[in-house]
C-alpha cells in the first residue's frame, strides 16, 4: 500500500529551542534568508491566569485538500505516492499562485531557484535515505513524530489513538497530516 | 550567502561578503586566505566525537555531505542523549567555515584593543611568546603568569605547559559558573552530586533553565518524568522555559533563594519530616545543623524571599512525601548570592536528610573508576584508569597562588587546583591581595574568554592592559583576544583529535574526545600541538614525550587495545554496570556481575556510604566559621534601582558562540525583560530601544515587555553585547549583563555575582 506520511508536533514536550529549524536548514542547505520550518514562540496567559509559552512550528502541514496543488497551472506543485506535497522546480514558471493560496503561509520564494520552496519531510535528502526527516532526528526532547499513517503499526498512529490532537485551520477541509498535541496548560488533557 | 551553491563558491561569496562588510578583511581570518587553502576534506561516513558548542561535551556524529555540507546529529549509540542534539550543536558547521575565523597566528601592531594586527608564522609567534614568558620569569617569577584554559582537554595541555614553565596559577572558568556546587558536592558528599531526573516524582528547580541552557540527557530525562506525572516546581523570578513546563512557577525575590531553602529545611525539621534512620545511619552533624537553621522560620523567611509562609511549609511536605524519589536541584551557573556555598550545600543538605541519595529518582554519586573500584574485591576486574606519559617533575613554586589554594587557611580550599577562583584574576593583577605577596605579570588564555563571562567587564579589561603579556588561543578574535598581543588560532572541534577521557556516573565510562571530521583549515592547529611547540620553543621538550595525539593515546590506553578499538569506533565505552548504593536491586546486579563485591553489602542489602555524609562542615568551620547554615542579608541594589538578573538562551548559550551565522540570525539581539507595570511608569513600550544603566556600566538594547518577570526585576540574556570588532555578526548587539555587575568575588566559593541593581530608561 501507498504510504501516507504525516506529522505530530508536541506543545507540551517542545520547549522552543529551534534545534529543528537549525537541523533543517544544515541537511536541506536553505538560504540564510528564508526557512522551511521554525518554532514561533508565544508567551500565553492562560483562562485560570498561569503564565506559559505557546509553540508553534511553522512549516508546511501537507495538506491532503492542497489549494497550492489546486491553483498552480502547470502541475509544478503536486502531492507524491507518499502524500508528500513537491515542487518540481523544472515546470515551475514563478507564478506564485501557490504561495498566495496556502492558508499556512508554509510557502516561500527560494531566492536561487526563484521558485517556491517549502518543508518536504526531507524526501529529497534524507528518507529515500531511510532516515527520518533532520527536525524529528535531532529533536532533544522528542517532541516531533513522523511516519507513515497507513501503516496501523506505526508510532504516529499510536500516538494518535493516545493523544487529544487538532490539525490547523481544520474548516477549511484542506486535511493537513500535522497534528498537534496541545499544551496541558490551556486546559486539555488526554 | 547560501550553502544552495558548491562549496567553493560558498566560500568566494562568504569572503566577498566579508570583504564588502570591512573593506579588508582582518588579518588571519578564514574570509583573507586564498582560495586555494579553503578547500575542505572530509568524510561522508558519520564520524563519534563530542560537540564544543558549548560546555556540555554532548556525545555527536557528523559527516561531509556532496562536499558542500555537513550534518551533524547526535550519536545514536547514547543512551542517555537518544541521539539528539540541540540548535548550536546542528550549527557547528557554521562555526568551521566562518569567514570570520582564526586561521592564522596574529600579532598586536597597536595599542591593546585597538584592533590593529598582523599575521606572522607560528614560529614567529612561538618566539614572541617564549621570549616574553623568560622575561617575566627573570624580572617577577614564572608564578606571575595566570593560565587559564577551557574544561576538559585544552586544560590538560595548557596546565601541563603552565606548570613545566613554573607557574601554579591554574583556572578554568569554574568560578564564573558550576564552582560552588562542585565545591559543595565535595564537602557533603566527598563526591560530586548528580540528579537522577527521569525516575523522580517531585522536583524543586530554582533557576536551573536546562530548556535554554540546554543539557540534552536532562532535558529529555525531565521530560520524562514530566510524563510520568512527576510534579516539577519552579522558583525563579522571571518565566523561563523550565518555569513554563513546571506545575508550579513561584517568582522568588532574586538573590533570596537561601532564605527560602533554609525555611524548607527548618521545616523538614520542625515537622520531623526528614528521614531520621538514614539521617542517624548515614549523616554527621545534624544537631549542629538543626541548630544552625533553628532561627530560619518559614514566617521570618517569607518576607526575605517573598514565597508565602504556607507555600514553603506546603512544598517541604509534599516533598518529604514524595521522597526518595524527589530532587531538590542543586543548579548551574547563574549565582544568586554572596552566600553561594551555603546555598549549594543548603539545597544537597535537603536531598539527605529526606534520605534521597543513591535512590533512584533521587541524587547519586559520580562513580569514577576510583569510586566504583572500592566496592570491588580481589579476583574481579576493576575498572581501568587511563595512564599518562611520565615526565620530569615540575619546578616547586615557593610561593602561594593567588587564591591560596593549597595553603592551610585557604578559604578557598573546596577548589581544584586546575579549577582556581579566576575570578581573582583581575584583582590579583591591580592590586597585591593579602597573603599573596606578589601581582600578576601575564595571562595566558585558552580558548576562555573572560572579558565577556566574568563579571564587571571593565575591571577584566583594565587587568588585561595592566599585563605585561597577554595571550589568547582562540577559534576567532574574541573580545578577550581583542587586547591580546598576540592571538593564536585553535582548530574547531571538528577538525581535531584529542586523547581519550574517563569519567563516571553511576558507573565509570570513558570517552574518545574528540575525532576529526575534517582535516584543518587554514594554519589552525590543535591544542596537544600547540602545547608541545611552544614548550620545546621553551626548552621544555622534555615534558612531551609523545610524537602527536595519536601516540598519546596509545599511551594513555597501554596495552588495552579493545578500548582503544572499541573508542575510536563508537565514541564511547563504559565498565561494569549502573551502581544505585542504596537500591538493593542494582546492589544485587552488582554482586551478580562482580561477586567478590557480596562482602560490601549490608544487612538491608544495600551498601553503606564509604564516608558519612556532612551535614555540617568541620572544614569550613575551622577556616571561616560557616561549617553550619546562615543568611546573612546582602544589599543587591539602592531602593530605586531594579534587581538585574540574567540567564541563558537555547541557541547562544555561551560567550563564544553569539558570532556564530545560524544562531546569530535566530537572536542577534537579546531584548531586556521588564514587567508591564515598570514598563509604564517609566513610559517605556514594546521594542523601545532602552538603557539600562548602574554605576559599573550602561549597555544599549531593546525592551521586552512581559508579564514573565517580576515588577522590581529586569532580565537580559548572557552573552550579548560583544565587544570585539572583529565579532561582526554580535559585535555591540544587545545588553551586556555581566558589565553590569560588581567584581564581587564571594566568600568560599570564589564566585561572581549575577545579581546586581540597575535602572532603565528610553534611550
Amino acid at each position: 500500500m501507498a504510504k501516507k506520511y504525516g506529522m505530530i508536533h508536541d506543545n507540551n514536550l517542545c520547549i522552543g529551542c529551534q534545534a529543528c529549524n537549525v537541523a533543517c536548514r544544515s541537511e536541506n542547505k536553505i538560504p540564510e534568508s528564508v526557512y522551511r520550518l521554525q518554532v514561533w514562540v508565544k508567551p500565553e496567559e492562560y483562562p485560570n491566569g498561569t503564565l506559559g509559552y505557546e509553540y508553534h512550528r511553522q512549516s508546511c502541514v501537507h495538506c491532503e485538500n492542497t489549494p497550492c496543488v489546486s491553483v498552480c497551472p502547470t502541475k509544478a506543485s503536486h502531492v507524491n505516492e507518499d502524500g508528500i506535497v513537491l515542487v518540481d522546480v523544472d515546470l515551475c514558471v514563478g507564478c506564485l499562485y501557490c504561495v498566495a493560496a496556502c492558508p499556512y503561509q508554509a510557502r516561500y520564494v527560494h531566492p536561487i531557484t526563484k521558485a517556491p520552496d517549502k518543508c518536504t519531510f526531507c524526501h529529497e535528502s534524507r528518507l529515500s535515505r531511510g532516515e527520518e526527516p533532520a527536525c524529528v532526528t535531532v529533536c532533544p526532547t522528542d517532541a516531533l513524530v513522523f511516519g507513515d499513517l497507513n501503516d496501523p503499526k506505526s508510532k504516529i498512529n499510536k500516538v494518535l489513538s493516545e493523544k487529544v490532537t487538532y490539525r490547523q485551520k481544520e474548516k477549511l477541509g484542506t486535511s493537513p497530516k500535522m497534528f498537534i498535541v496541545p499544551n496541558h496548560k490551556g486546559g486539555i488533557r488526554s | 550567502m547560501t550553502q544552495m551553491l558548491s562549496r567553493r563558491g560558498f566560500l568566494k561569496l562568504s569572503s566577498t561578503a566579508a570583504a564588502v562588510a570591512s573593506l579588508s578583511s582582518i588579518p588571519g581570518t578564514l574570509g583573507a586566505i586564498e582560495e586555494s587553502k579553503k578547500q575542505y576534506k572530509g568524510t561522508t561516513k558519520f564520524t563519534p566525537s563530542i560537540c564544543e558548542m558549548c560546555t556540555s561535551s554532548c556525545t555527536i556524529e557528523a559527516r561531509v555531505e556532496d562536499g558542500k555540507g555537513m550534518f551533524i546529529r547526535g550519536n545514536p549509540a547514547d543512551k542517555s542523549r537518544g541521539g539528539k542534539v540541540c540548535a548550536r550543536g546542528s550549527a557547528g558547521f557554521n562555526q568551521l567555515y566562518d569567514p570570520q575565523r582564526l586561521v592564522k597566528p596574529i600579532m598586536r601592531v597597536g595599542e591593546r584593543g585597538e584592533g590593529k594586527w598582523k599575521e606572522v608564522s607560528w614560529d614567529e609567534a612561538y618566539t614572541f611568546i617564549a621570549t616574553k614568558l623568560e622575561e617575566i620569569k627573570q624580572k617577577h617569577g614564572a608564578h606571575t603568569v595566570a593560565f587559564t584554559a577551557r574544561s576538559g582537554w585544552t586544560k590538560t595541555w595548557f596546565h601541563h605547559l603552565a606548570q613545566a614553565y613554573g607557574s601554579h596559577n591554574l583556572f578554568g572558568h569554574e568560578a564564573t559558573c558550576p564552582l560552588a556546587y562542585g565545591m559543595a558536592g565535595k564537602d557533603v558528599f566527598g563526591a560530586a552530586a548528580n540528579r537522577d531526573f527521569s525516575k523522580a516524582k517531585y522536583i524543586i528547580n530554582m533557576g536551573h533553565n536546562f530548556f535554554e541552557g540546554i543539557v540534552i540527557s536532562y532535558a529529555r530525562q525531565m521530560m520524562d518524568a514530566l510524563n510520568n506525572g512527576a510534579k516539577l516546581v519552579t522558583l525563579e523570578p522571571r518565566l523561563s522555559t523550565m518555569a513554563a513546563k513546571s506545575t508550579e512557577w513561584h517568582a522568588i525575590k532574586p538573590g533570596h533563594d537561601l532564605p527560602f531553602v533554609l525555611a524548607f529545611i527548618h521545616t523538614l525539621i520542625h515537622e520531623n519530616l526528614y528521614d531520621k534512620k538514614f539521617v542517624e545511619k548515614y549523616c554527621e552533624g545534624f544537631e549542629e545543623l538543626k541548630a544552625s537553621v533553628a532561627e530560619y522560620t518559614p514566617e521570618k523567611m517569607a518576607t526575605e524571599c517573598d514565597i508565602p509562609a504556607d507555600t514553603i511549609k506546603r512544598l517541604a511536605r509534599e516533598f518529604a512525601k514524595a521522597a526518595p524519589k524527589a530532587i531538590f536541584d542543586f543548579g548551574h551557573r547563574v549565582t544568586f548570592t554572596p552566600q553561594e556555598l551555603e546555598l549549594r550545600r543548603a539545597m544537597m543538605i535537603i536531598n539527605a536528610l529526606v534520605g534521597a541519595v543513591e535512590k533512584d529518582g533521587g541524587y547519586y554519586l559520580s562513580k569514577g573508576a576510583d569510586y566504583y573500584n572500592q566496592f570491588i574485591g580481589e579476583g574481579d576486574p576493576k575498572a581501568f584508569k587511563l595512564k599518562k606519559p611520565k615526565t620530569p617533575a615540575y619546578p616547586k613554586v615557593e610561593v602561594p597562588r593567588i587564591d591560596r589554594i593549597g595553603e592551610k587557611d585557604s578559604e578557598f580550599f573546596l577548589a581544584g587546583k586546575g579549577e582556581g577562583i579566576v575570578t581573582l584574576i583581575p584583582h590579583a593583577t591591580l592590586n597585591e591581595l593579602p597573603g599573596v605577596g606578589y601581582k600578576l605579570h601575564g595571562w595566558f588564555v585558552a580558548r576562555n574568554n573572560p572579558v565577556m563571562t566574568q563579571s564587571n567587564m571593565e575591571n577584566v579589561i583594565k587587568a588585561l592592559k595592566a599585563m605585561d603579556l597577554v595571550v589568547v588561543y582562540d577559534i576567532q578574535v574574541s573580545d578577550t583576544a581583542w587586547f591580546a598581543d598576540v592571538v593564536l588560532p585553535d582548530t574547531t572541534y571538528l577538525e581535531r583529535d584529542e586523547e581519550f577521557t574517563a569519567s563516571g556516573s553511576k558507573n565509570p565510562s570513558y570517552g574518545v574526545g574528540r575525532q576529526k571530521v575534517v582535516e584543518p583549515i587554514g594554519e589552525s592547529r590543535p591544542p596537544w600541538r600547540v602545547a608541545k611547540e611552544l614548550g620545546e620553543k621553551m626548552g621544555l621538550g622534555a615534558y612531551f614525550p609523545y610524537k602527536d595525539i595519536e601516540d598519546y593515546r596509545l599511551q594513555q590506553v597501554g596495552d588495552n587495545i579493545d578500548l582503544l578499538a572499541k573508542l575510536k569506533a563508537t565514541g564511547s565505552a563504559s565498565f561494569g554496570v549502573p551502581l544505585m548504593l542504596q537500591e538493593k536491586k542494582s546492589v544485587a546486579e552488582f554482586v551478580k556481575k562482580f561477586p567478590s563485591a557480596a562482602s560490601k553489602v549490608n544487612e538491608e542489602g544495600t551498601i553503606d556510604f564509604p564516608q558519612k555524609i556532612q551535614l555540617f562542615s568541620k572544614k569550613l568551620q575551622e577556616v571561616s566559621q560557616k561549617g553550619g547554615l546562615s543568611y546573612e542579608s546582602f544589599k543587591y541594589k539602592e531602593t530605586d534601582e531594579l534587581y538585574l538578573i540574567n540567564g541563558k538562551s537555547a541557541v547562544r548559550s555561551n560567550s563564544h558562540n553569539g558570532n556564530n551565522l545560524w544562531l546569530n540570525n535566530l537572536l542577534d539581539d537579546a531584548a531586556v525583560w521588564i514587567h508591564p507595570k515598570t514598563a509604564e511608569r517609566l513610559g517605556i513600550k514594546n521594542g523601545d530601544k532602552v538603557e539600562v544603566y548602574n554605576k559599573f556600566s550602561t549597555q544599549k538594547g531593546k525592551a521586552l515587555i512581559t508579564k514573565g518577570v517580576r515588577e522590581d526585576t529586569l532580565f537580559a540574556y548572557f552573552g550579548f553585547g560583544h565587544v570585539s570588532k572583529e565579532l561582526k555578526r554580535a559585535y555591540g548587539k544587545g545588553i551586556n549583563s555581566n558589565a553590569l555587575y560588581s567584581p564581587l568575588v564571594s566568600p568560599n566559593s570564589g564566585m561572581n555575582l549575577h545579581v546586581v541593581g540597575a535602572k532603565v530608561r528610553k534611550a
